[in-house]
């Protein structure tokens, strides 16, 4: 495999500051600081509620953070950067323009049903990055042939398996060339033994240096394929530390030795 | 313009007098529609291949017919082969005729809702169709059916106003009487469609109300 | 049996029938229009706006027909609408029409799963591209069967129009009754082609139906 990391490794790309949500009353994130460096792959772990989806989110402003800052490369997602009291939210344009470089993977896979397999990937080449039908349709092969998906290109989503459809979804993210790719427990909605070829894609992405946060309950794909693992717990970041410090030793916070000790009781083999 | 309320609260009292006439039309044409409904529902799904179509030429002639037209024809008909009702019986015979098609619809679909099961259960019990009907199928497919039941109801409210038409004294009629005297139209006839909501409104709350008590049981 | 008064009264009937259709063809794209429009300004717009059209919603399905069409056709001259019958019954057929079929649209947006959209918006989709591309394709096929229904409906109710003298089908019918005095034939006929209209257009329905829902088959195969 070719190691085509850049110089520019190591760099933040994503800086989150102080950042804070509530859904009505309830906290859903206190005061998260958090880099998301270049070519790394960062998992989010936790018990479910700990908020370690919705920071996912707040990342490509699906979910609106209250307090606090994201930035993407400096510049600050889905709020106008002009210091004004209440921020307002960026126009929907720029928005877009944004979003055209965070990609994002769904738990549900939220493949559109009427499109194929091409269609699904090729669309927003088409209507978002404008590209010319033959080339997008080229790049939208391409993308699929890099999930190893390329004789299932006139299949609809219904026509497919879960790991197949979440490997679409997936080609469709990629194919926009995003400079970083969000991961919303990829695997959690397929069968078992679907798990593995869906995490077989993102291993080869890792490797090839994509940029990649993850929220995930596979421990042993966050324990032998991310840079870093981050703890949340009850709206909190715990921890952001190297899988090692984690998942090797007994780790010093008790709240991840207590998720572990769960998590290992749920999983014996 | 000059919108007069003094006209409305004039004319209040006349048209709640009327509105009587349109509760009446809808109520028991509702209750014709639920009594009909049932045969023809059961015809529907008879074992008899004859019953089953008649009851479909009898859904779709009383759906593919504007029930202003199937009033008319009511009125001009039954005097001509001989049948002398009064004008109310007739019209109220009419709606309920006609939404008698739709209710053995709404009938229809609720008992595909029940589980085969409970009539095998009544069939292995020696029950006969009649009482299985009576007792299992037609209690359990009114209240499944309820909802629809309760927009049919508002539905007949709306249709009553037809009536009108053959000279019916209801809600309609009334407002049309006194828009003659008063040349008053707009604000005779919003004071008849208040009323005409208000209805339907109390209708619709009291089926929420019916509805949650069903369920609690 | 006095069948031969067809004869004469034929070319008014025609005629009737003529109105008949061009008042529910137009009734019914003016309310899908308005109805479209009318969801769509429900699921972008600020609550009071909301509140509004919810009342008006309401307000349009808890009266009559009959009603509405008096209010527009006697009461409009009072506010400087003055309609011929004509007018006045397309126009009432579109108000009465649009709430039925807004409240189709919105529960066809209501069906997309959320997920779909979000999907849409991190590629970086625009709302407009959204809505043609994702939502109504999809929406299409769901609600094509209560759509056609909804129409059916209508073209019934054009029968309401002929209370104020708008010439359409019933109203020519019950001239030719009261001035030949024969009731029972013409009555049985114009029924006889409410009915056939009724059939034929549920049966146009099933074929659109049937061709907007040809991706899903095509997908299950």
């Amino acid at each position: 495999m070719p190691d085509n990391r850049d110089s520019a490794e190591g760099a933040p790309i994503i800086t989150v500051r102080a950042m804070s949500k509530r859904f009505g009353d309830f906290e859903a994130l206190t005061d998260i600081s958090i880099d998301v460096r270049r070519s790394e792959v960062l998992c989010l772990i936790g018990p479910s509620g700990s908020g370690k989806s919705t920071l996912l989110r707040c990342m490509n402003f699906l979910e609106r953070y209250d307090e606090g800052e994201v930035r993407m490369e400096g510049e600050l997602i889905g709020w106008r950067d002009d210091g004004a009291a209440p921020r307002r939210p960026l126009p929907s344009a720029v928005l877009r323009e944004q979003r055209k470089h965070i990609g994002m993977v769904f738990q549900q896979f939220n493949l559109w049903p009427h499109f194929t397999a091409l269609q699904n990937v090729a669309e927003a080449l088409l209507r978002v990055k404008r590209l010319p039908r033959d080339e997008a349709f080229a790049r939208a092969e391409a993308a699929l042939g890099k999930v190893d998906l390329a004789d299932k290109a006139g299949n609809h989503p219904s026509g497919l398996s879960g790991g197949q459809q979440q490997r679409v979804a997936i080609a469709r993210a990629i194919a926009m060339e995003p400079r970083v790719m969000l991961f919303d427990e990829p695997t959690s909605a397929l069968d078992p033994e679907l798990v593995g070829e869906v995490l077989s894609v993102m291993k080869q992405m890792a490797a090839e240096g994509m940029t990649m946060v993850v929220v995930t309950h596979e421990m042993g794909f966050a324990a032998h394929v991310a840079d870093r693992v981050a703890f949340l717990d009850r709206a909190r970041l715990v921890a952001c530390v190297p899988p090692a410090e984690i998942f090797g030793a007994t780790p010093a916070d008790e709240r991840i030795r207590a998720f572990l000790q769960t998590y290992r009781e749920r999983n014996v083999v | 313009m000059d919108f007069s309320f003094k006209v409305i609260l004039h004319n209040l009292p006349f048209l709640l007098a009327a509105a009587k006439w349109t509760l009446l039309i809808s109520v028991a044409g509702m209750a014709i529609s639920i009594f009909l409904g049932i045969f023809i529902c059961a015809a529907r799904i008879s074992r008899a291949a004859w019953l089953r179509r008649a009851a479909a030429v009898y859904i779709s002639f009383f759906r593919g017919v504007p029930l202003l037209v199937q009033l008319l024809v009511f009125f001009y008909m039954l005097p001509h082969v001989g049948i002398d009702l009064p004008a109310m019986a007739a019209a109220i015979l009419a709606v309920g005729m006609c939404s008698a098609a739709y209710t053995a619809e709404i009938l229809r679909g609720a008992l595909q809702a029940i589980p085969a099961g409970q009539t095998e259960a009544a069939d292995a019990l020696g029950m006969s169709p009649v009482w299985l009907w009576r007792r299992i199928l037609v209690p359990q497919a009114l209240r499944l059916g309820m909802p629809s039941l309760v927009n049919e109801l508002i539905l007949l409210v709306k249709v009553s106003s037809l009536a009108s038409v053959v000279g019916i004294g209801e809600l309609t009629r009334v407002a049309q009487n006194i828009t003659g005297q008063t040349y008053r139209p707009l604000e005779v006839y919003i004071a008849a469609a208040a009323i005409y909501f208000l209805i339907n409104l109390v209708i619709s709350q009291l089926g929420r109300v019916a509805e949650r008590r069903l369920q609690l049981n | 049996m006095e069948f031969e008064l067809f004869h004469r009264y034929g070319p008014a009937l025609l005629r009737g029938f003529g109105v008949t259709i061009l008042c529910w063809v137009a009734g019914s794209i003016g309310g899908i229009v308005l109805g479209f429009a009318i969801a769509c300004l429900y699921r972008w717009s600020w609550r009071p706006v909301r509140w509004l059209l919810q009342a008006y919603v309401e307000l349009i399905r808890g009266t009559p027909f009959m009603i509405q069409l008096f209010i527009l056709y006697y009461g409009g001259p009072y506010v400087g609408l003055v309609l011929s019958p004509v007018q006045a019954g397309i126009l009432s057929f579109v108000i009465y029409g649009s709430p039925y079929f807004s409240e189709i649209f919105r529960s066809g947006f209501g069906s997309i799963p959320e997920g779909q959209i979000e999907a849409a918006r991190c590629v970086g989709l625009g709302e407009a591209a959204i809505l043609r591309r994702i939502v109504l394709p999809q929406m299409l096929v769901l609600i094509t069967a209560p759509l056609t229904n909804f129409i059916i409906i209508l073209s019934k109710e054009t029968a309401i129009l002929s209370v104020v003298t708008v010439p359409e089908l019933l109203y020519e019918t019950q001239t030719m009754a009261a001035e030949t005095f024969t009731y029972v034939e013409p009555f049985l006929v114009l029924s006889l082609c409410y009915w056939l209209l009724v059939v034929l257009t549920s049966w146009l329905g099933q074929k659109v139906e049937h061709r907007v829902t040809r991706h899903l088959r095509r997908a299950n195969a």
